[in-house]
């Protein structure tokens, strides 16, 4: 299984990253307006926002090549918290578009939300 | 064939550059969260946009001939990425996609400049020199910048091949980068470009790309190469703002499918 690229610094993101936490629960609404609420999921899946800036070329072509060889949000791989070092085995991006900026020389931007998968 | 044009400079494009890669994934999520994915590569899309500023009567003119050689978004066209590599397959040069003499052994997973293990030994047993090339469907005729990091523990004399230009170079035992920008015979509508190791003598290489421009970026590994046949413009309107005398920009996206 392929792992998520990290920079020539070896950071995974850049500043600022966005981390959350998705619960899938479920309630029921009686007659008389109480709830009953369940859970519909084993525990919460993560997402991960990363938007990344002045990057270089190879750093870019690092990510267009992950971004093709995962075939978009097909692929799956391991994906290391940046906030707390912990490995998700199973994660992919959460879309099928990739856009890349070259805004100047050494000055690429693009940004990718990766997911966390169920099972 | 339509190529599209390069700039007075040699560059096909001027910063920023926009580039947009779309595929396809069907999902079927189940109830309890698990999906069940399936890849469409057939519905790939890569799209460019190109902001240009600051072009001359020539540069316009051209770009405006070939948009009515193109007929906007009728006729196909050849397109160089300009921010990748034109190479395929750049770090394997076992590939298909090299055409390697046959006296010439490969041995990969040598320790590369870049700090990975992706440089190539290449050895010559032959009595002649051997090459290791790849022929871009490209016209011979642009401006291109062909880069490789090499190094010999012998200072092995190489040949750099560039189309139809042979540039010597005697490689010393550290990395260095060779850099030749040149344009070929412009009637040729395919150019190759590799390196030659004389008889009985061997070179480590790293690194090989091409850019449709005069110079060298960073290197890029690929594995699809940037040479996009079958584009097209993606809409049928070219607007050229001019903006002073011999002075002009204009925005061309362009948007190459795998099923058109």
């Amino acid at each position: 299984m392929s792992t998520f690229p990290n920079l020539k610094t070896n950071a995974v993101a850049q500043y600022p990253a966005t981390r959350s936490f998705r619960y899938q629960n479920q309630a029921l609404r009686f007659l008389e307006g109480v709830e009953q609420r369940y859970r519909d999921s084993a525990g919460p899946l993560h997402r991960w926002e990363i938007r990344l800036a002045a990057l270089d070329e190879s750093e870019m072509a690092a990510l267009e090549q992950f971004f093709f060889d995962n075939q978009g949000c097909f692929g799956n791989f391991a994906f290391t918290d940046p906030w707390d070092g912990t490995q998700y085995a199973n994660c992919s991006l959460a879309s099928d578009q990739l856009g890349l900026t070259a805004l100047a020389e050494m000055q690429g931007k693009t940004s990718l939300t990766v997911i966390e998968n169920r099972g | 064939m339509l190529v599209y044009p390069q700039l007075a400079t040699g560059a096909l494009s001027q910063f920023p550059v926009q580039k947009r890669r779309s595929l396809r994934t069907v999902v079927n999520t189940s109830l309890d969260g698990r999906a069940i994915k399936l890849a469409d590569p057939g519905a790939e899309t890569t799209e460019w946009q190109l902001a240009y500023a600051g072009l001359t009567d020539d540069e316009v003119a051209a770009l405006e001939q070939f948009f009515a050689a193109s007929e906007g978004t009728l006729n196909s066209f050849t397109f160089l990425d300009p921010t990748g590599n034109l190479f395929a397959w750049s770090d394997q040069l076992s590939n298909a996609a090299w055409t390697a003499g046959p006296f010439l052994s490969l041995t990969g997973g040598i320790a590369d400049p870049a700090g990975g293990m992706n440089a190539w030994r290449l050895a010559n047993s032959g009595a002649g020199a051997q090459n290791i090339s790849q022929t871009l469907s490209a016209p011979a005729g642009y401006l291109y910048c062909f880069s490789l990091f090499a190094r010999s523990l012998a200072g092995t004399p190489v040949t750099v091949l560039h189309g139809t230009n042979c540039i010597n170079q005697i490689l010393g035992t550290d990395w260095s980068r060779i850099i030749v920008a040149a344009s070929g015979d412009p009637s040729a509508e395919s150019i190759a470009f590799g390196v030659e190791v004389p008889a009985g003598e061997s070179a480590d290489v790293f690194g090989m790309q091409v850019e449709p421009q005069a110079g060298a970026s960073l290197y890029k590994a690929t594995t699809i190469g940037g040479v996009y046949q079958n584009a097209r413009f993606r809409d049928d309107v070219l607007s050229i703002t001019t903006t002073g005398v011999n002075c002009h920009s204009a925005t061309v996206n362009i948007l190459y499918a795998n099923n058109i």
